[in-house]
């Protein structure tokens, strides 16, 4: 379970892991820089699991721990979709379905000063990224990339939202794309928000493509790749 | 509070103008029609009176119990019935342990004026001492998850519940009338409720100014809605309830719309509530064959002929089959090498017997059954009248033109037996005849224990069933 020779990937990828479980251990690797993702944690040379589910490794060098569930553990730099509540002085209050709000700085825009602070009305949608997350703490968010550019933060118009599990917005965010976008793709056009915290917006020109692709995501969750295909090409033929 | 801030449902804005902007042009967000009911599933639980009704995502739970209590002084010989919701937390963020809020106590109270001012429950039967015992009868709803539209799914909860649900038997007795016991479900049977018909509750959402109207709305549909409201009917037609709290002014043709539209809805979900009993029913029954799975069907084939929904009195069975036993076990040392007795013995017990015979040897091998089909599998439909009047005419009980159709299904049946005598010496041949042959005794047993206990004759209503 723990043993890991330098440089080799840990034995543990793509396998379930429970809280506890060593992953790696760090004094036994080469000097490299490992990046650690959601549900692990470093405890002086060891890398345990904190959260339950599959343990995953991208190359070069990053693990993370994938789990499903209805509610979202907020993560540094996850894109999220929020729902803002309140306003205050400093920050918006804005909910990303964890355990606690989230704070988006008013200033946190592309060229946002004191000036032109943006107005969200409550029950606003918008796309943000995740800045902090410690556990305890309400997680702050921010709509700009690292360097400071919008790169499609922001508040979201019209369309519909539905909340779905985190592992579904994974897999509508994976690459290649996900079955279901794909097959929809090819004969309608629509576009798609997909949050880590287990919320898609779903936009288009017409009520029922929209009524379609939607109810169409939220069904592809249980089902394979070759399964999504034939439920989009039924309900494409309900619907032309 | 910020606990209670995160955990909170939110609808965003973009949500809520969908929604509308879809109705204009008559889409749903779940892709249903403007006056179309979600799934309905109801299934049942072990107990009699328990239910778990699905609509969609909505689901609740329903069960009912009942008790002996006084009555009311304005109506001594009534007996009572009374709803309780409980909302649980898991259901909704918004549901708080503790306090019923005011749409737990509307939802109840809807519910209650539904079955209790259209007199859908006979109260005058459950009655027991006029004015000192009668049984009341609590319905208690769980609400488990929240999808929309807990009126309906709650309401066909309680239906389904109060529908399979039975009370214990009580009779009264003691020197002046006045003491009552009340029956264990092994002792006695316990009886249903009398249910004069189902009032069937279905909600309807206004949606925006356009005065559109939707059936059964989601936990979206509602959060959008202008209005609400709830028409309780039945299949008849009848207007059990309405309740429109609130909300929007609807005018009176979408009001007489709305009541066309749920009689036809009502008498869809009164036929699915109505098929889903009858199964429970059935396997109700189908369960209580199959625990006693020794061989005296044929005793409680006799009386079920009295019995209107197929539960055997097992009681007296048991008492039959333990007395057969030891009698048939002392038979197979006489019998085994004996055809000829078998012949004349088989000769004029009639079909009955064979079929207890038959029935024995099911009991111990499937090969083997010589009987009639249906009588005793528990998979059939009903027990076959024919069969049962042979039954009765083994018991002494002349039936002339049977005899001679029992006669000859005996030969065949001997005639088998013998055949299947000299090939093996197996346990389910050795059976066959063995009951064949133990039949007189069993004749002779079968009079004495139509006298012996005192209230087997009284359930019958006819004492000459029992060839006595």
């Amino acid at each position: 379970m723990g043993d890991k020779s330098s440089g080799m990937p840990s034995t543990l990828v793509d396998q379930p892991v429970v809280p506890g479980d060593v992953v790696l251990d760090v004094s036994t690797l080469t000097n490299r820089a490992i990046k650690l993702g959601g549900g692990l944690r470093q405890d002086a040379d060891l890398i345990r699991v904190t959260k339950g589910g599959r343990l995953r490794f991208s190359k070069p060098n990053k693990y993370w721990v994938e789990s499903s569930q209805m509610r979202y553990v907020p993560f540094v730099e996850d894109t999220v979709l929020g729902i803002v509540i309140d306003s205050k002085a400093d920050n918006f209050l804005v909910d990303i379905k964890g355990p606690a709000i989230a704070f988006l700085p008013v200033l946190a825009f592309e060229g946002g000063t004191r000036r032109n602070i943006p107005k969200f009305e409550e029950g606003t949608l918008i796309y943000v990224r995740v800045v902090k997350a410690n556990p305890g703490t309400n997680p702050e968010l921010s709509c700009t990339d690292a360097s400071g550019k919008a790169a499609g933060f922001g508040p979201l118009k019209d369309g519909f939202m539905l909340e779905c599990s985190t592992g579904l917005s994974r897999m509508l965010l994976s690459s290649p794309t996900s079955p279901v976008l794909e097959e929809f793709g090819k004969k309608l056009s629509f576009e798609v928000a997909v949050g880590l915290n287990g919320r898609v917006w779903v936009n288009a020109e017409s009520p029922s493509t929209v009524i379609v692709v939607s109810n169409a995501i939220l069904k592809s969750e249980s089902l394979s790749s070759t399964q999504q295909r034939i439920m989009a090409h039924k309900l494409l033929e309900k619907v032309h | 509070m910020e606990q209670r801030l995160a955990n909170a449902w939110r609808m965003t804005v973009n949500e809520k103008k969908f929604i509308e902007t879809a109705l204009l042009s008559g889409l749903r967000i779940d892709g249903r029609n403007l006056y179309d009911y979600r799934k309905l599933t109801i299934n049942f639980g072990r107990e009699d009176g328990s239910s778990e009704v699905l609509l969609g995502q909505t689901r609740v739970m329903g069960f009912v119990t009942s008790q002996l209590v006084q009555p009311y002084r304005d109506r001594p010989n009534e007996g009572t019935l009374s709803v309780f919701t409980e909302f649980s937390p898991m259901a909704d963020p918004s549901f708080e342990p503790g306090r019923p809020s005011e749409s737990a106590v509307e939802l109840g109270r809807v519910i209650d004026r539904g079955l209790r001012e259209s007199r859908a429950v006979d109260m005058e039967s459950l009655c027991v001492l006029a004015g000192r015992l009668v049984w009341a009868v609590r319905i208690d709803l769980h609400i488990l998850d929240n999808g929309g539209n807990l009126v309906d799914t709650a309401n066909i909860a309680a239906l389904a519940a109060l529908s399979t649900f039975r009370r214990p038997d009580c009779s009264l007795g003691g020197e002046d009338g006045q003491e009552v016991t009340v029956h264990p479900p092994d002792a006695r049977e316990p009886l249903p409720l009398t249910i004069h018909h189902l009032p069937v509750a279905v909600t309807f959402a206004f949606l925006s100014s356009e005065s559109i109207v939707v059936l059964d709305p989601t936990h979206q549909e509602e959060a959008v809605m202008g209005g609400r409201m709830t028409a309780t009917l039945n299949t008849n037609g009848d207007i059990c309830a309405i309740q429109k709290a609130g909300g929007e002014g609807v005018p009176q043709s979408v009001v007489m719309q709305c009541l066309r539209i749920a009689a036809t809805k009502a008498t869809d979900i009164t036929s699915k509530i109505k098929e889903a009993v009858e199964a429970y029913n059935t396997e109700r029954s189908l369960r209580k064959i199959k625990r006693h799975p020794v061989p005296n069907v044929s005793a409680d084939v006799g009386r079920v002929k009295e019995n209107k929904n197929l539960s055997f009195n097992l009681k007296d069975g048991d008492e039959f089959s333990g007395n057969q036993m030891p009698k048939i076990s002392q038979l197979k040392l006489e019998i085994r090498g004996n055809d000829p007795q078998s012949d004349s013995v088989g000769g004029n017990t009639g079909i009955g017997s064979n079929m207890k015979g038959g029935i024995t040897s099911k009991g111990g091998n499937t090969g083997n059954f010589l009987g009639g089909p249906s009588s005793w599998d528990p998979y059939s439909k009903g027990i076959d009248p024919n069969l049962l009047r042979s039954s009765l005419a083994s018991r002494g009980v002349s039936v002339p033109s049977k005899k001679l159709e029992d006669l000859k299904r005996e030969k065949h049946i001997i005639s088998e037996a013998k055949t299947e005598v000299p090939s093996s010496d197996n346990k389910p041949t050795s059976l066959i005849i063995n009951s064949e042959g133990g039949l007189p005794t069993n004749r002779k047993k079968t009079l004495k224990d139509a006298v012996k206990p005192k209230h087997k004759r009284k359930k019958r209503g006819s004492a000459s069933t029992n060839g006595s």
